[in-house]
């Protein structure tokens, strides 16, 4: 059973191959079913494999071949599966074959059905690799698979420029982060001589010491790539542009997975950022400040994709806090949970754009709750999650990550004050979204009804957001244990209260309007402070100064091709030459002889001139 | 004179045999193919004789030196006059329709070249240098076409005329300075005269050095070389580039050594700029020259700028006389390549030598466009072509003698100079129009071998090397 842990990735891959080479002789039905087997294929194969390793919790390797080997470097393709392992692979396959699942449905109607399965398995399959990989380089390898796919998706609609803009700037900035990465594994490669995962973590306990500055800039550079993939700041911009894409691929890839693939490579290194506490707070302090950030910038917006975007972003940020305190257990838990609602909240917002003519707006929307009652369902629930209102999935995994942030010596309490804000916000933001678009008058009417293949996975994603929480994630082996003493009893009832009071607050804004914040509002300060958020806290328009600007401006300069000025200086000086030359030569004999005598004149003056 | 010496002297006797055959030959009976074999015979028995002389090495009198380094350049300017002789036989003809003269002129001319090549002497060099060159006026205005022989003929002849006064003047004052007329006896006195009397040395020296250079066409002596180069019929051109050109710099060399003028640091001093100048200034003239003869004008200007290069790191390096003959042999053979197809494909019509009657060559006729190519590349200095061992060669020798300003300029002229040599073998692989095809396969085996040649020198060159270096 262990040797057919490679058929998981294998089987999308080869799906993905299959719709690319055949997609013209394919039926719609065969392609869906291709796109959305194969996956399926994989979640029952991981669920097998999960079975098993519950029953007996053993860790093991499965090596496949040898990939390269250079000199003393070899990495193999080998995968390594244990608890951390069985999470990820669970959510992937679970949560994306719900995904594809609804995709059948959303992309119904779109002429590039096959592309899409196509791209979506290879999706599947590099992610699968990611989580799977047993080495670093092999990791790598999916870490730039999910990135070409998410690249390929979010431009899917390319005959709109905006989308290809958009795929493009997904790209490039997640490219940032990924040359740190592999910059990171340069240096662990040069430092520890291996890239295997375990190997890593023995070399490190052999060579380094806590509070080393190799481990330091080592687990700051693969914070880098973390950050990029996972949209943190500074390198947060691609994600609400990635809203581009079909809403299916934002809740599989910029939602459940490939945005949290920097929380799971953190994770999965965590022996080495033990040696580098300055580098676990940074991780700690850039979550934190992402997730106040993200927040804030969620209030602001109209278009539901973008709150659900910011919100993800907001999300990520907690479970980086929760890596950066040590809670590595409640930051995967969150991983996990968060991949359940926020799955959840994204096909419920495409259940209501395909429903809607593609209509992003919520204050175009409203009164949905009883035209499309499984989807305001499901926004409720997935909204509740997210708040983290109690006994939703959300509240289990955030209040372990508050709890545990309180602890931490000397900065706890702030971290936790923090996290304590932005949960605030998070249940404002979330449940305006559910009163704008559910309740009030109907301003858009439905012009279709959400059939069985949407209905089902959001009813499945429901459970999920709903009893998520109960799970027991079995990642014990995996990470030390922490040291959890109860905090005081107050610190945990805060914590609850904190919640639900956003929702009252939200009910009596937007809802209710028991509370009127029209004056405060619309006051000239409250004003700017809302553009300033709602442009993301004007950081795009700062890389577009800082960044984007100069380098159209060089692109600019070099497409005039200045270098080649230079040459283009020889040869006109050649030609001008050449002219003044061969002007020269008349073909008039006196003018030779003057040459001559010139000539003559010359080396006698240069001759004589010595005696 | 003794029986050894007249065995070294049997080149020029052969030759000298020759011209008093075709003589009497003519006087008794005009007919141009008798006298066409006639004279290639002589030249391939000068040929023998040039390796029969090899065992009797020794100065003849005051007046020449026959020895293996002047042996072999011997060799190869008969080679040349060969050549030459061959591409003469149907590329032009004369006003009476038939050219018995021309072989004539063309013999006493080699004649010439070998006296020159072999002299010791002010007197030998330049008799040698008058035979050759009074032959080479006639040779120049045979043709009965156009006016632009006639007028090549009198510029040289004109600019030559003054150039020989120089160089007797020259003569003269060395001869007041040192009482001696023969190289060595130059060289031994020179060091004396100069401390009683610069002025003369250093005055006779210069104008030596302008009458020489006006035979080389270095810059700024070179304005004929264009005129005369495009108003001769091609196969004399190429006469003139290798024959008289190589037997003069044999001769400069000589003069060099002998007269031991390298210790003369202001002499080094004017050949470095006439160096610098012909090279840069030559390869600058031949960039957008549209007719090939004068393009090859121009490339020969700076051909014999990189030459000088040599002579001028004389003492510095152990290589410099191989790098001599060798160089001087790579250009007598590409340059003769070159021409062979020229004189083929241009003959005597003046219009046809322009770089556009060259394209869609190789889709005409594929040896020629061949031969031309691989000539060009050689004169480029590209590897596996005799030009590129010989760049070589100079290169090394610069850089030994550490003359890093003439090494610049060689470097910017040889960049100036893949441009145009690369701009006719473009022209050449056009496919546009001009399939009027010549189907004439006569200059075919001598571009073939002429081809071999320049490419065994270049791909395989130790042989040459170790021949050369025992000279």
């Amino acid at each position: 059973m262990r040797e057919l842990i490679g058929l998981i990735p294998l089987i999308p891959l080869l799906s993905s191959a299959t719709l690319m080479l055949f997609a013209g002789h394919l039926s719609r039905f065969a392609i869906g079913l291709l796109g959305v087997g194969s996956v399926g294929i994989a979640a029952i194969l991981t669920a097998k494999m999960g079975i098993d390793f519950l029953g007996n919790p053993e860790v093991f390797k499965v090596t496949l071949w040898t990939w390269m080997q250079v000199g003393t470097f070899s990495s193999d393709v080998a995968f390594y599966f244990d608890g951390l392992t069985l999470v990820m692979m669970s959510v992937i396959t679970g949560v994306g074959f719900l995904i594809h699942l609804f995709s059948t449905e959303f992309m119904e109607e779109d002429v590039s059905y096959a592309r899409y399965f196509a791209y979506l398995n290879m999706f599947v399959a590099a992610m699968l690799i990611l989580v799977m990989a047993d080495n670093l380089l092999l990791l790598y390898l999916g870490w730039e698979g999910v990135g070409v796919c998410s690249y390929l998706l979010v431009g899917f609609w390319y005959q709109n420029s905006a989308n290809g803009y958009a795929a493009r700037k997904a790209f490039i900035v997640t490219r940032i982060g990924d040359t740190l990465m592999a910059l990171g594994l340069f240096l662990l490669f040069t430092e520890l001589g291996t890239l295997d995962i375990q190997a890593l973590g023995d070399a490190a306990k052999d060579k380094w010491q806590v509070g080393d500055s190799m481990p330091l800039i080592a687990c700051l550079l693969i914070l880098g790539g973390a950050v990029g993939k996972s949209a943190q700041l500074p390198l947060h911009t691609w994600l609400p542009d990635a809203m581009a894409g079909p809403t299916p691929v934002s809740a599989l890839i910029h939602a459940a997975t490939m945005v949290t693939a920097g929380v799971y490579l953190i994770a999965r290194t965590h022996e080495l950022y033990l040696f580098a506490p300055i580098a676990m707070i940074a991780v700690a302090l850039v979550g934190l400040a992402t997730s106040l950030m993200a927040a804030f910038t969620a209030l602001t917006q109209h278009d539901i994709k973008r709150i659900l975007a910011y919100s993800t972003i907001s999300q990520i940020g907690y479970m980086f806090l929760a890596l950066g305190v040590g809670a590595w257990t409640a930051g995967i838990f969150h991983l996990m949970t968060h991949a359940f609602f926020k799955a959840l909240l994204f096909l419920g917002s495409g259940a209501i754009i395909h429903c809607l003519h593609h209509e992003h707006n919520i204050f175009k929307m409203g009164g949905l709750r009883t035209r499309m009652p499984v989807t305001f369902w499901s926004f409720m629930i997935g909204s509740a999650a997210l708040a983290a209102l109690p006994m939703t999935s959300g509240f289990f995994s955030k209040d372990q990550i508050l709890l545990q942030a309180y602890q931490v010596d000397g900065i706890g309490p702030w971290l936790w004050f923090g996290g304590l804000v932005g949960a605030l916000l998070t249940a404002v933001y979330s449940f305006r979204l559910v009163f704008v678009v559910f309740f009030g008058q109907v301003n858009t009417e439905p012009d279709k009804d959400t059939g069985w293949r949407m209905v089902i996975p959001l009813s499945l994603l429901c459970i999920l957001a709903m009893m998520g929480g109960w799970i027991i994630i079995p990642v014990t082996q995996v990470f030390p244990l922490a040291v959890f003493e109860h905090p005081a009893h107050w610190v945990e009832y805060v914590s609850i209260a904190v919640p639900i009071v956003g929702v009252i607050i939200a009910y009596l804004i937007f809802l209710g309007g028991q509370l009127k914040v029209d004056v405060f509002t619309n006051s000239f300060v409250m004003q700017k402070l809302q553009q300033f958020w709602f442009s993301g806290w004007r950081i795009d328009w700062l890389y577009d100064q800082l960044l984007v600007r100069p380098y159209y401006g060089l692109a600019r300069a070099l497409k005039l091709e200045p270098v080649d000025n230079f040459y283009r200086l020889v040869v006109t000086i050649s030609q001008t030459f050449n002219q003044w030359l061969s002007a020269g030569q008349s073909g008039q004999m006196r003018r030779y002889i003057t040459s001559m005598v010139f000539g003559l004149i010359v080396l006698l003056a240069i001759l004589v001139r010595a005696s | 004179m003794n029986g050894s010496q007249m065995q070294a002297l049997m080149p020029i006797l052969m030759l000298s045999l020759t011209a008093i055959v075709l003589m009497i030959q003519a006087s008794i009976k005009r007919d141009e193919k008798a006298t066409w074999i006639i004279t290639v015979v002589g030249i391939l028995l000068a040929l023998w004789g040039a390796g029969y002389a090899r065992d009797f090495s020794q100065p003849v009198t005051i007046l020449l030196q026959v020895d293996n380094w002047g042996l072999f350049f011997t060799a190869l300017v008969l080679l040349a006059s060969l050549v030459t002789v061959v591409l003469s036989q149907d590329s032009f003809s004369s006003e009476g329709g038939s050219k018995e003269e021309y072989y004539l002129l063309l013999v006493l001319s080699a004649l010439g070249a070998v006296i020159l090549i072999q002299s010791s002497h002010m007197a030998s060099l330049l008799l040698g240098m008058e035979l050759m060159g009074v032959a080479l006026y006639a040779m120049i205005a045979f043709p009965k076409k156009g006016l632009l022989p006639l007028e090549a003929a009198v510029k040289y002849l004109v600019l030559s005329g003054c150039a020989s006064a120089i160089l007797l003047f020259g003569f003269a004052l060395l001869y007041a300075a040192t009482g001696e007329l023969s190289y060595k006896g130059i060289g031994e006195k020179a060091a004396l005269a100069y401390i009683s009397n610069p002025l003369l040395v250093m005055a006779g020296t210069a104008m030596v050095t302008a009458g020489i250079a006006f035979k080389l066409s270095l810059v700024p002596f070179h304005m004929w070389t264009p005129d005369v180069y495009q108003g001769a019929p091609t196969p004399v051109t190429g006469f003139l580039a290798t024959v008289s050109k190589g037997a003069v710099f044999v001769a400069l060399a000589r003069i060099y050594m002998d007269a031991e003028l390298h210790q003369y640091e202001s002499l080094i001093l004017a050949l470095s700029v006439l160096a610098a100048f012909s090279m840069l200034i030559g390869n600058l003239l031949a960039l957008l020259q549209e007719d090939i003869k004068r393009l090859l004008a121009y490339s020969s200007i700076a051909h014999f700028g990189y030459l000088l290069i040599v002579l001028i790191a004389l003492t510095g390096s152990e290589m410099a006389s191989e790098a001599v003959t060798f160089y001087l042999a790579a250009y007598i053979l590409t340059t003769l390549g070159a021409f062979t197809v020229i004189a083929r494909v241009s003959r005597e019509d003046q219009q046809k030598s322009q770089i556009s009657e060259f394209e869609g060559l190789f889709w005409r006729n594929k040896i020629q466009a061949t031969a031309l190519t691989i000539a060009m590349l050689s004169f480029a200095g590209i590897p596996l072509t005799a030009g590129f061992m010989a760049k070589f060669f100079v290169i090394n020798v610069a850089i030994q003698g550490s003359h890093w300003f003439l090494l610049s300029a060689l470097v910017i002229g040889s960049a100036i100079g893949i441009y145009y040599y690369l701009r006719i073998i473009f022209s050449m692989s056009k496919t546009s129009g001009n399939d009027i095809g010549f189907r004439d396969r006569s200059g075919d085996i001598t571009a073939l071998l002429l081809t071999v040649l320049i490419l065994m020198l270049g791909s395989w060159p130790q042989p040459f090397i170790a021949f050369a270096g025992g000279l």
